[in-house]
Parts: C-alpha cells; structure tokens; sequence
C-alpha cells in the first residue's frame, strides 16, 4: 500500500500564482553587467569620500596610504555589487512593506546564470563555477610556489612577490574550500534529498552567492595594492604593519564570512524544516548529515572571524590597539579569536567530504551502508568537538602551558568521531560488489588520502612532536592531504556523481580515468615528499631552503606540475562533455536510490510535482522487494519496478 | 524499486501541500529566529572575549589608564532608548496577541523612533570621547563595541520597522482585519513578530552586559 | 561460518600482522634512530623516541586499513563476478563491531593522549615555549634566571648550573644575549655541552618563532612577551636556526647557524666576547626578558602620560606576568 492512496488525489493543476511581478529581462535589467558597473562607481565613490574624510590626516600625510579611502572604497563597491545584481531590491522594498513571502518568478532562458536566481539550482550551478574559478586561481599561484622552489638559490620572484602569492593562495584555497560542497552541491541537492520544493530563504541563498563572488574580487584587490604578507592566518602584528593590501584580506574574510554565515543559515533551517514527511531524522542521508553538521559550524564559528576582522580593520582604519601589545592590545587575541574560527573551519571543509564519500559508498558498492547512525553522531561529534580545540596551533607561542595537555587531549579526542567514517566506509566494503565508476574511485582515493592526512594529525597533536613538525612543511603536507586528499577528492567525486543530474549530460569516463589517476598518483608525489621536506627542517612559506633538500623539492614541484595539469584535463572534460561531444545523461545513471535522482532531468522549478512522502530508510540496496525510498504522489511518474 | 518521473508534471498544490509548506514556512522563521541569535551571540561573545582578554593581561599596564570611561551619559541614555525599544516591542506583542493591533501598531511606530534615536546617539557619541582609538585596550574595545552596536541597532530598528510596514501594507491591501486573519500572509507575519520579538529581548540583554562592562564596570 | 567458505576476516587479520610486524621492526631499527630532529640534546633525544614510539602505532593503523581496503577492493570487485551481497539489516549494523571499533580507537587515542601529557611534562615541555610563566621547569632555572635579571648570575664549567640565554628575535635576525657574561649581545648562538639551557625567547616587532631544529627547540618570539624553553644539550654538534613563523618579505632568509662546544671551549669563547663587547655592552639597554616600548612613550609610544607607572617587564618574573 502505498500512501498516495490515503491522499486525495484531487490535483489542482493550475499553475502556482506568484503574486510578486516577474522579472524583466534584457539588457537594462539587473545583471553581472549592471552589478560591476555599479561595483566600480561604489569604489570610486568611497575611495573619494575616504579622501575627503581623511585625506588631511597626520598619519595619512606622513604615511601617504590612506586606510580608509581604501577600505570605504572597498566596502561601497561591494555594496555597489550588492545593489547592482539586485540583492538589495526587496529589502529595501520591505522597509515600504513589501510582503514576506512573496516569489519573484526568476527570468528564464541562460541569461539567468547571471542574475540574481532564487531557484536554488541556479544557485547551485552558478556556485560550481564560482567555486571553480576560485580554485584554478588558487590553483595557478600554487603552481608559481612550486615553481619558486624549484631551486634554493635562484629564484623567479623576488621575496616580496613570493609571499604575496603564498598569501594569496592560501586565503583564495581556504575561503573556496569552505564553501567548494555546501555552495553547488549542497544548494542544488539538499531540496531535492529532502524532498522539498523549495529552500527556506531562497534570497538569502542568492545573497551568500553574490557575496561570495564579491569576497573574490576583494580578495584579489589585494595584489594592485601590494599583497600582503601575512599568509592566511594574517598573524598581528605583521598584520598591522602591512601595506595596505592588508586591507583587502581583513575585509575580505569579513565579506566572505558573511556569505558563509548566510549560506549555513539557510541550509540548516531548511534542513530542519522542509524535510517531506516521514523523512525522520533517523532516515536523513548522510550527505544532509554532513551538510547540516557544516552549516552549523558556519553559522556559529565564522561571526567570530567576522569580529576579528572588523577588529583588525578597526586597527588599520580607525588607530586602535586590538592586536598592538604597548598600547594594552594583544597578539594573542587575534590568534585565540583566528583559530577559534579557523579550527571549526578546518572540519567544515572535511564533513562534507564525509557526506559525499558515505552518499556515493553503498551506491557503488549495492550494499546499504554500515553503521549509518554511527557515522551521522561522529558528524555531531566532530562537529561539537571542533569548537574545543582551537589552541593545538599555538601550542609554541607561548600560551599558558597549563592549557596544552588539555588541548592535545580534545584534538586527539576528535580522531575518535572522525574513526567512525572509516568505519562507515569500511563496513560497507565488506563482501561489496564494487563498481568501479569514476565517483567510487575519487571516494576510495579520499579514504586512502585522509587516513595518512588524519594518521599526521596526531602527530601534531602530540606536544613534544609537535615542538618539531610545527610550522614547517610536515604541518603543510598535513592539511593539503586533509583538505585537498580529502575534500577536494570528495568534490570531484560528487561533480562526476551528481552533475549528469544538474546539467543532464555524461561526464566523459575516459578523460575522467585519465584525470583521476594522475591527481591520484600525483597528489600523493607532491605531498608525500613533503613530510619529509618538514622533518628535515625545512619551515612554510620561505622563498629559499637547505640545498640538500633541492632533490625533494624539485620531485615535488614536477609531481605539483603534473596535478595542476590534472586539473586542466578536468576542465577539458567539461568543455568536451558539455560543448564538443554532449551525451545525455540517463535518469538514474548509477541505479542509485536516491531521492534526488527521482525527479524528473532537468530538475523542474519546484523539484517535485507534489510533495514526496518518504517511507522507509535510505540505502536499501540489495534488497529485491524493499519498500520504495518515497511515494511521489504518482503524477507523471512511471511507477514500478525498473530493474 | 526506484519511482522515477519520465517528464516533469505540473506542481500541485492541494491545500494540505499548501498548509505543510506554510508550516514549514512559519517553522523556518522560528528556526531562523533563533539560528539568527545563535550567530550574534558568537559574535558578540568575541567582543566579549577581546575585552577581558585585555582587561586580564593588561598588557605594558594599558589596559585603562587612569580609568578613562566613555562619557556614560550616552551609554545610559543608548542603553535606556535600547531597553525602552525592545520593551515596547515585547508589550506591542502581548497586546497583539490579545487582538489589539492598533496597540502593536503605536508601539511599534514609537519604538522605531525610539531605536533611531539610539543610533543616532550611539553615532553621536564617537564624536564626544574623551580617549583616542589607540590610546588604551579599554578605547580599542570600545570602539570595537560602539560600531557592534550601530549594527545590532540598526539590525533591530529595521527588522522592527519593516514588521510595522508590512502591518500597514496588509491593512491597506486586504483590510482592516488582514492582520489578525488565517491567511498565509497574516501568519507568516505573526511568525515574524514573534521571532523579532525574542530578537528584541535578546538585543536588551546583550544591551545590559555591554553597558556593565563599558560603563559600569 | 559454512564449511568451505573462506573466512576473509582471518585472511586479513593475518596478512595485516605478519605486515605490520615487519614494517614496525624495520622502522624502528632501520629508520627511527635517523628520525629528526636527532640526539644533539635531552628534547630532541626525547622527542625523537615519541614520534617513534607514535610511529610504531600509526603504522599498523595506516596498514590495517590499507590491507582491509586492498583486499576488499580486489576480491569483492563486481567485475569478478560473486553472489549479490547481502543487504538488509545485518549489512546495515553490526552491534559487536560497532562497539569493538569505538572501543579500540577510544583506547589507542587516549594512550596517545596520556603518553604525549608525560612525555611533555616529563622533559619540561619538550623543548617548547612554555610562555612567561613555565609550569614544568629542570632544577635550578628558576634561580638561575632569577639571578639572570638581578645581575648575579654566573655559569662556569663542570658547576652543572642552568645556562640562560636569551633570544631576540627581530626582522630579519636573531641575535643572543647571555646575562651570566655580562649581558653581552651576539649574533652567533654557542652553547656548552652537557649543560641544562634555558632560551628565553623575545621579539622587537613582529612575531617570529625561534627554531632550533637539531636542539629541538621551538619558541614563538612575540613582543613584549618572555617565552621560556628548555633544554639539556648533549655532545658537542652543529646546529641551525630558522625562523618558523612568517615574519615578513625576508622571512625566508631569516636563519643561522649554532654551535654546541666544550664546556672550557664556551667558557673561553664567552670569556672573549664579552671583553671584546664591552664597549658596545654599554650602549645596550640593560638586560631585561624584554624590551617593547613602555607605557611612558619610552622607545616610541603614540600616547605618552606622565602619570602612568612604568611598566617593567624585569621586575616581575616569576610573578605571573601579563600576556599569553
């Protein structure tokens, strides 16, 4: 029996009315034209009012850099890109008293990839090539590092360019990677695996994409300003005696937490509100697990970024002493209020990896997966535990070493959750069918990949070791294993997994063979060599090294070359899947059990003609005669058994 | 096994489809609501952290030289138009609830006042401190929770305002009754007050601790 | 378990043992006493035998899921044909091996935990900065950096005394003072053997951290801030020091050398320097753990006040002192 037989069955089949007006199209609508006109007349504009309020000041006349025309510039052309893409529309239209819940009908045809879409699949694949552009350009200053350190003594860039692009790189891979799953895959599929027809807060989901495209030209006005020197962590007070390139990253991290917090706050109230019936918490896939577990993070870790940076701004624009120790500041306080962002950080950018490795595990093993409840509570676990481990970065620094044994208990407490996916993942394998398409290889290479990532994690938790291995090439190699072994593989697995869902086209599996194994092969020759590098003595982000360690470093950048190709192939197998030689994609390519691959492809706007009602749990793989995962409600589906 | 849809029908809306999704609408605001307070507690928390963080360490004894405070003429008379504000709004709401809208309505419309006012003082006062920026740990962090302020004022203000707009706007399209009917405009609007509401006690006590530590203290 | 079946679980096991044995022996003998950072003092040594000692662990970590993967993926490949796995609830939980995982990792993970706190407290703190105010200290530092301070320290060879010197980092150098000789400045760090050191690590502008890697010794140089390290040095040995927090353009260049001597060869070398310095020993302010700017605009101040009690940092150690 199925429940639609309980359901009157009575559809009304007019379209939904939308009461607010449809959007225009054409030219003189609102675009990414519009939006980066408007970008540079806020800039211009607050670069002149940052002059005219400023420009007299003593420490601007005898500095001759003027903070705050730079940052007012800053921050009005991202207000300008704001207005200019139409994110401000209606909630300047609310102060009149526009209503709450009223839909804009999207502007139809391609045009709307570069609007601002409150169809969260818009959304989502305008974030697949956001975060893409990202990580090519993350990618090629990667490739300029390996290239410095090619030799110790000759060198390509002069030692200020070098870390301005090391700088430059990791704050560009670290803010792409924070939102590199939750943007594109956990907008477009969270609705659909919840069985819903919408997300709670479509604008605001718009917002966190726009914002988050505004963080990257932001981040990248650093380099006509000069860079700056400080790598990631923007450690004060380095921080505070840099140019004014400094500026764009403090301002940046604050425009990009913003579209983190507001990405993480409508995925988790989505979640926790739009399930379909009968979908219970005991029967959420993983990968809704994962993301939900993520968007918490976001939401509760990145506004303490936000304050850190409004602080550090606050010292460039306005002279006060946060982070300046003589005049009653402290260095410490950035890097207690940094890390205290930056270690969640850390897992927001591994539980997603979880969730697309435990989604894509018993599709292509045909068996359920093991222990699922386990592995949801180490999500949880992981989760909760981040927020108690922030100090294990500064275990050198000179904090009260009262508190280390405590740190370094929390931080290898945290391996205990983090175990429970390899036992997810390895409780499935047992007495599998293994099938292996290109997402099972990309998920197995994140198992391989994350067990020496998070093995090297003790280490560096462990005091007395750490005293050795911190701030050099072993804690380096660390979190590229983790986050690039880790996630980056996790999100090439779920691109070949789920894009013949989202575009309706075939990846090419021979082009993606080729890609995987060289990144597999290549990213364990780049990184593996430099482990040793680190504990031969060698410390990150320096421009020249020991020159006996030129025979690793020199293995390294090659096998570093050969991954960035990698990725080029990567980018030819797009252009050829969707431009060259397009294959339609069929319904359910990999017989998953999915409730997104239920729908119909091209996901229509509402996701489902009626509201799915789940009936049982996920992953009955394996099981002739299991229950249907949900009953669509039988409008236009072809109800049965395909087998 | 697998229920797949060949050709995307047409979305149905029965009126239980309707109400769930409604529901699920009002949920979302609730959650919202608190998700939203959620966030500005950790943001708030690290302002806090920064000023007893400083305070604690002292460091080179230039943590508050001399004691220097902020005038606390302004900090009372932010801190009561802040309180006056949130508690015009928490009353507003009780009289709502008892049906009485055009009591939520004057409430509202003068605790909007009452919080530009509040911004404006709060803007008012960096002209009229008696310290530089830079010259103290206790300087540093109040200027770091005066510009906090001027968000969370501005995020209460306009949140409050447009619910007293959007009160208006329904009055004006559906009737005197709009407010208080069953339809799906209404409810979710009453879901709005609510969660602004709890917003607004939020905002009053985060307000109270803050003028402890920067005035009192 | 059918007759005939083969029991894969047994497989694994015993592939994984004879491995992990093997792999554990080899790194042990062949490796593991070339892991740096070496033997050139008490931390390194100590330091060296705990990441073995973890090594000898993660090892068959590492192998026992390599091994269960490897051979899973090899026999239970669709392409090798086999029965349709079984699916339902027995594939989907397993109460015992639930509760044996969580046990084992929950067991390892908090030895790991435990071993690391000994080892940290029992070497007093590894080599790493302990800040201002060390909790874990050898015998006799505190008095000697006590007397450090007062001016009254002295070390001489075979008086088995804690040796202190201080290290000041600055963009983009270190240099080093040695209170007990006068206080005089260096850009050369020479140590004698056989003697407990005590690095008190401090910065002039921005945060450095001091390396020295064969000593096995890390410290962050903040301003304003004394961040204490320990040591003991064993036979004499050469050594380098690298900065490992980014400092700035030239951090990169930011190094040096260090040497450990004989007792009697320090004793002379110090001797030596410290009479040929005197002249610039003089100019230097007096030694102190450390030497920001104060709160009376001394040394650059942006708001100086004549009635605000100075700040100094030299009075007060072994109080607790502000920062960290």
């Amino acid at each position: 029996m199925t429940i639609s037989a309980e359901r009157p069955t009575d559809v009304v089949t007019t379209p939904p009315s939308i009461n607010g007006a449809v959007r225009r199209g054409g030219w003189f609508s609102q675009h990414l034209g519009t939006a980066l006109v408007a970008a540079i007349v806020g800039y211009l504009f607050g670069h002149w009012l940052g002059n005219h309020v400023a420009g007299n000041y003593p420490v601007v006349v005898n500095s001759g850099v003027n903070d705050v025309a730079n940052f007012f510039g800053l921050l009005f052309g991202v207000i300008g890109w704001l207005l200019g893409i139409g994110a401000l529309n209606y909630p300047l239209a609310k102060i009149a008293g526009r209503s709450g819940i009223e839909k804009t009908q999207d502007v139809e045809g391609f045009s709307k990839y570069f609007r601002y879409s409150t169809d969260h699949k818009t959304v989502g694949l305008q974030y697949v090539i956001g975060v893409c552009l990202f990580m090519f350009t993350g990618g090629l200053l990667a490739m300029a590092i390996r290239t410095e350190l090619l030799n110790p003594t000759i060198h390509v860039f002069s030692p200020g360019t070098y870390i301005e692009i090391v700088s430059e790189h990791g704050t560009i891979m670290m803010m792409m990677a924070t939102s590199i799953v939750l943007g594109p895959l956990g907008n477009y599929l969270v609705p659909l695996m919840i069985g819903s027809r919408r997300m709670a807060f479509p604008r605001i989901e718009a917002f966190s994409f726009w914002i988050f495209t505004a963080g990257y030209m932001v981040i990248f006005s650093a380099l006509p300003y000069g860079g700056f020197p400080t790598g990631w962590t923007g450690y004060a007070p380095l921080q505070n005696q840099a140019g004014p390139g400094m500026i764009s990253y403090l301002f940046g991290f604050a425009v990009i937490g913003l579209g983190m917090m507001t990405a993480g706050f409508n995925i988790a109230v989505t979640i926790v509100n739009y399930r379909a019936p009968g979908l219970t918490w005991s029967r959420v896939p993983m990968f809704v697990w994962s993301i939900l577990a993520t968007a918490a993070l976001l939401t509760l870790a990145t506004p303490v970024l936000f304050s850190a940076g409004l602080f550090g701004i606050l010292d460039r624009v306005d002279q006060t002493a946060f982070y300046v120790a003589e005049h009653g500041g402290s260095s410490y306080l950035w890097e207690n209020l940094f890390w205290f962002f930056g270690h969640p950080e850390v897992y927001i950018m591994a539980l997603p990896a979880f969730g697309i490795v435990a989604e894509i595990l018993p599709v292509f093993c045909r068996k359920p997966l093991f222990a699922q409840k386990v592995g949801a509570a180490g999500m949880i676990g992981v989760a909760l535990l981040s927020f108690f481990v922030w100090q294990h970065h500064i275990f050198q620094s000179g904090i009260n070493p009262d508190m280390r044994p405590l740190f370094m208990l929390t931080t290898e407490l945290i391996s205990i959750p983090t175990g429970f996916i390899f036992l997810v993942g390895m409780g499935t394998l047992y007495k599998a069918k293994i099938r292996y398409e290109l997402p099972m290889l990309f998920s197995l290479a994140l198992f391989f990949n994350f067990l020496i990532g998070g093995l090297t994690g003790v280490f560096l938790s462990d005091v007395p070791v750490n005293v050795t291995v911190h701030g050099g090439f072993f804690v380096l190699s660390h979190f590229h294993y983790t986050i690039m072994g880790g996630l980056l593989f996790a999100f090439m697995a779920g691109l070949y997994y789920w894009l013949p869902k989202m575009t309706g086209l075939m990846l090419n599996k021979k082009i993606g063979l080729w890609q995987f194994w060289l990144m597999f092969v290549f990213f364990n020759l780049t990184f593996f060599p430099m482990f040793i590098i680190g504990l031969l003595g060698q410390p990150r982000r320096v421009y020249t090294y020991a020159k006996n360690l030129q025979g690793l470093n020199d293995f390294s950048s090659i096998s570093a070359f050969i991954l960035g190709f990698s990725f080029l192939i990567f980018a030819w197998n797009l252009a050829y899947s969707w431009f060259i030689k397009p294959q339609k994609a069929p319904a359910n390519p990999w017989d998953s059990l999915g409730l997104e691959w239920q729908t119909a492809t091209p996901v229509p706007e509402h996701n489902f003609d009626r509201i799915p009602v789940i009936m049982t749990d996920p992953y009955h793989y394996s099981e002739p005669g299991a229950q249907a995962l949900a009953d669509l409600g039988g409008v236009g589906s072809s109800t049965g058994n395909p087998a | 096994m697998t229920d797949t849809y060949n050709k995307p029908g047409v979305m149905s809306n029965t009126p239980e489809e309707v109400e769930f999704e409604l529901r699920a609408h009002i949920g979302s605001i609730w959650t919202g609501g608190r998700l939203f307070i959620g966030m500005y507690t950790f943001m708030i928390a690290a302002l806090a952290f920064s000023y007893f963080y400083l305070r604690s360490s002292n460091n080179s004894m230039e943590w508050r030289p001399n004691h220097v405070t902020a005038p606390t003429a302004y900090g009372w008379a932010i801190y009561g138009c802040t309180a006056a504000m949130s508690l015009l709004a928490i009353f507003g709401q009780s009289r709502l609830r008892k049906g009485q809208v055009a009591d939520w309505l004057v409430a509202g419309w003068t605790a909007v006042g009452i919080g530009l006012l509040a911004l404006f003082l709060q803007l008012w006062e960096f002209v009229a401190l008696p310290f530089y920026p830079g010259s103290s740990g206790y300087a540093s962090t109040f200027i770091g929770f005066g510009v906090m302020n001027v968000i969370t004022l501005f995020v209460t203000t306009y949140w409050l305002e447009t619910s007293v707009a959007r009160a208006h706007a329904m009055k004006r399209e559906f009737g005197a009754g709009a407010v208080l009917a069953k339809t799906a405009e209404a409810r979710s609007w009453r879901a709005n007050v609510a969660s602004m509401t709890y917003f607004q006690g939020f905002a009053v006590l985060v307000a109270t601790m803050l003028l402890l530590m920067f005035y009192v203290l | 378990m059918k007759n005939g079946e083969v029991n894969h679980l047994r497989r694994m096991g015993n592939a994984w043992i004879v491995i992990s044995v093997v792999a554990d022996l080899v790194f042990w003998f062949v490796v593991g006493p070339h892991v740096p950072p070496g033997r050139l003092t008490e931390a390194a040594k100590n330091n060296q035998m705990d990441f073995n000692i973890l090594m000898m662990v993660a090892l068959p970590v590492l192998l026992g899921v390599w091994v269960y993967m490897g051979y899973s993926l090899r026999v239970w490949s669709a392409k090798r044909g086999g029965p349709e796995p079984v699916g339902g609830p027995a594939a989907a939980s397993n109460r015992r091996v639930q509760v044996l995982w969580i046990s084992i990792t929950s067991v390892t993970v908090l030895a790991a935990a435990v071993f690391g706190t000994v080892a940290l407290i029992v070497d007093h703190g590894s080599g790493g900065g302990e800040g201002p105010n060390p909790v874990w200290m050898p015998a006799g530092a505190a008095k000697a950096e006590t007397a450090a301070l007062a001016g009254t320290a002295s070390w001489s060879p075979g008086k088995d005394a804690v040796l202190p010197v201080q290290v000041i980092g600055q963009q983009w150098k270190f240099t080093y003072r040695y209170p007990t000789f006068g206080g005089f400045e260096s850009p050369d760090l020479i140590l004698p053997a056989n003697t407990t050191v005590a690095f008190n690590v401090t910065s002039l502008d921005v945060i450095h951290s001091f390396w020295a890697y064969q000593l096995s010794i890390k410290a962050d140089a903040n301003p304003g801030v004394n961040n204490v390290a320990f040591t003991e040095t064993k036979n004499p040995g050469q050594f380098v020091v690298r900065c490992s927090e980014l400092c700035g353009i030239w951090h990169g260049s930011m190094y040096n050398y260090g040497k450990v001597v004989s007792q009697s060869a320090f004793m002379n070398w110090a001797q030596q320097t410290e009479t040929a310095n005197a002249a610039n020993t003089k100019l230097l302010p007096p030694f102190a753990y450390t030497y920001t700017p104060d709160a009376n605009g001394a040394a650059g101040g942006l708001y100086p006040d004549g009635t605000v009690t100075p700040y100094n940092s030299s009075l007060t150690y072994g109080a607790k002192q502000p920062a960290s």
